[in-house]
């Protein structure tokens, strides 16, 4: 492939990047390493793992595992998960106010809070007090930020602004709206490019 | 997971088209005012209007972007292109009026596109026109993003319907954000499910049967 002309090479680029888009089953796997709090009921010695040494096991005494684990153990009905501290109904109320109230992204306890919710909910709800209440609460959290998050978008285009900063957002949140936001931005730049003379220098003389 | 068997080639938008492109060969056939600064000579049959053997100088008749770019040339003057109605000024006070309220697809369909290709002929307005293409788009924005990432479930031929074929690409791509969100939080995502090459191959087999 030795003369690739520019159309080609274009649509080569384009075609890659369509490829990073990541879908959301994929932002669940990487939330499954987060870590949370599980209280076994089996022992088992320290298990020496690629990914890290987990263990050792003690019945009734919490340890820390990542998530992917945790799941697996309740599925097989060998350990109690202990909520995170902030899944819990009176600090997530709290927070889905002050979401509200700011104009800004407000921080949030975990970078993966909407997938663990989830995880969490959807396989060992009995072991989370008010389960229900607390999956509506995310969602409204969710629903707050996201709305949030499309007026920012439409201002950065408005503004036509250069870069954006986004502080506190979650890797699920972009996610959605990655796609849409970047062909945007790709047609904008084009179009903006019209404005400057410059950037078309040479482009008659083919004819 | 939504896996895409068909990824068409973007159209190019600015003034550079892409080759590979199928919006772009068919902008490249919407027509344009053109008027002859020179005669063309035995290429009477192309101007259904009149009998005569040449095209005289100065007719006013339509011709495709494509034939106007290339016969178009600064220092020859071969024919001189006139701006299509949406781009002149009168239309580009409604654009900048209100953006929202305009149907692009009656206007365009690739009002963006078609556009950006007319400052390849110069054109006193031309600053204006790329001005105007910028903020129609600015404007429009809010509006394509809501409605693409709002419609879960529903008929979208409303919302689509007066939308640039540039902006339908958007709204698509913004639809399959919306999409593969709700399925994951369905629960649909973890679900396996045959792929659509195989339902398809069953159903061959069936048609060949029945035959």
């Amino acid at each position: 492939m030795t003369s690739l002309s520019t159309p080609r090479c274009f649509w080569l680029v384009r075609f890659a990047a369509r490829e990073t888009a990541m879908d959301p089953s994929e932002v669940e796997f990487l939330a499954e390493k987060q870590l949370v709090k599980i209280i076994p009921n089996f022992s088992l010695d320290k298990i020496y793992l690629i990914g890290g040494d987990l263990g050792p096991f003690n019945p009734g005494l919490p340890v820390e595992v990542p998530v992917w684990l945790a799941l697996n153990l309740k599925q097989r009905q060998k350990c109690r998960i202990i909520p995170p501290d902030w899944m819990d109904v009176e600090k997530l109320e709290e927070m889905r106010e002050l979401e509200r109230k700011e104009d800004a992204f407000t921080p949030v306890p975990s970078p993966h809070y909407m997938e663990l919710t989830k995880l969490l909910l959807n396989h060992a709800s009995d072991n989370i007090p008010k389960a229900d209440e607390i999956r509506t609460l995310v969602k409204d959290i969710w629903d707050t930020r996201i709305a949030k998050l499309r007026l920012s978008a439409d201002s950065f285009i408005s503004q036509q602004e250069a870069h954006a900063q986004l502080d506190n957002l979650t890797l699920m949140e972009i996610n959605t709206v990655r796609e849409f936001l970047l062909d945007s931005l790709n047609c904008m730049y084009k179009l903006r490019s019209n404005l400057q003379p410059g950037s078309r220098k040479g482009q008659l003389t083919d004819y | 997971m939504d896996t895409q068997s068909y990824c068409p080639v973007p159209p190019g938008v600015g003034m550079e088209e892409n080759f590979l492109s199928l919006d772009d060969i068919l902008l490249s056939h919407e027509r344009l005012p053109v008027r002859t600064e020179c005669v063309f000579p035995r290429l009477g049959f192309l101007e259904k209007s009149s009998d005569t053997q040449d095209i005289p100088e100065a007719t006013k008749m339509e011709l495709p972007l494509w034939l106007s770019k290339g016969l178009y040339e600064r220092k020859r003057k071969v024919l001189s292109v006139e701006l299509p109605k949406v781009y002149r000024e009168g239309w580009r006070t409604v654009f900048t009026a209100d953006p929202n309220v305009v149907d692009l697809h009656k206007m365009g369909p690739y009002y963006y596109g078609l556009g950006s290709q007319m400052l390849h002929f110069d054109s006193p307005e031309n600053p204006d026109i790329a001005q105007a293409l910028l903020q129609t788009f600015i404007g429009r924005f809010r509006r394509t993003m809501d409605s693409s990432q709002n419609a879960y479930n529903e008929d979208t031929s409303a919302l689509v319907e007066r939308l640039d074929s540039l902006e339908k690409v958007l709204f698509r791509s913004g639809q399959n954000g919306l999409n593969s969100f709700q399925s994951w939080e369905k629960g649909q995502a973890s679900q396996l499910t045959a792929s659509s090459l195989v339902l398809n191959y069953r159903k061959r087999k069936l048609a060949d049967v029945q035959t």
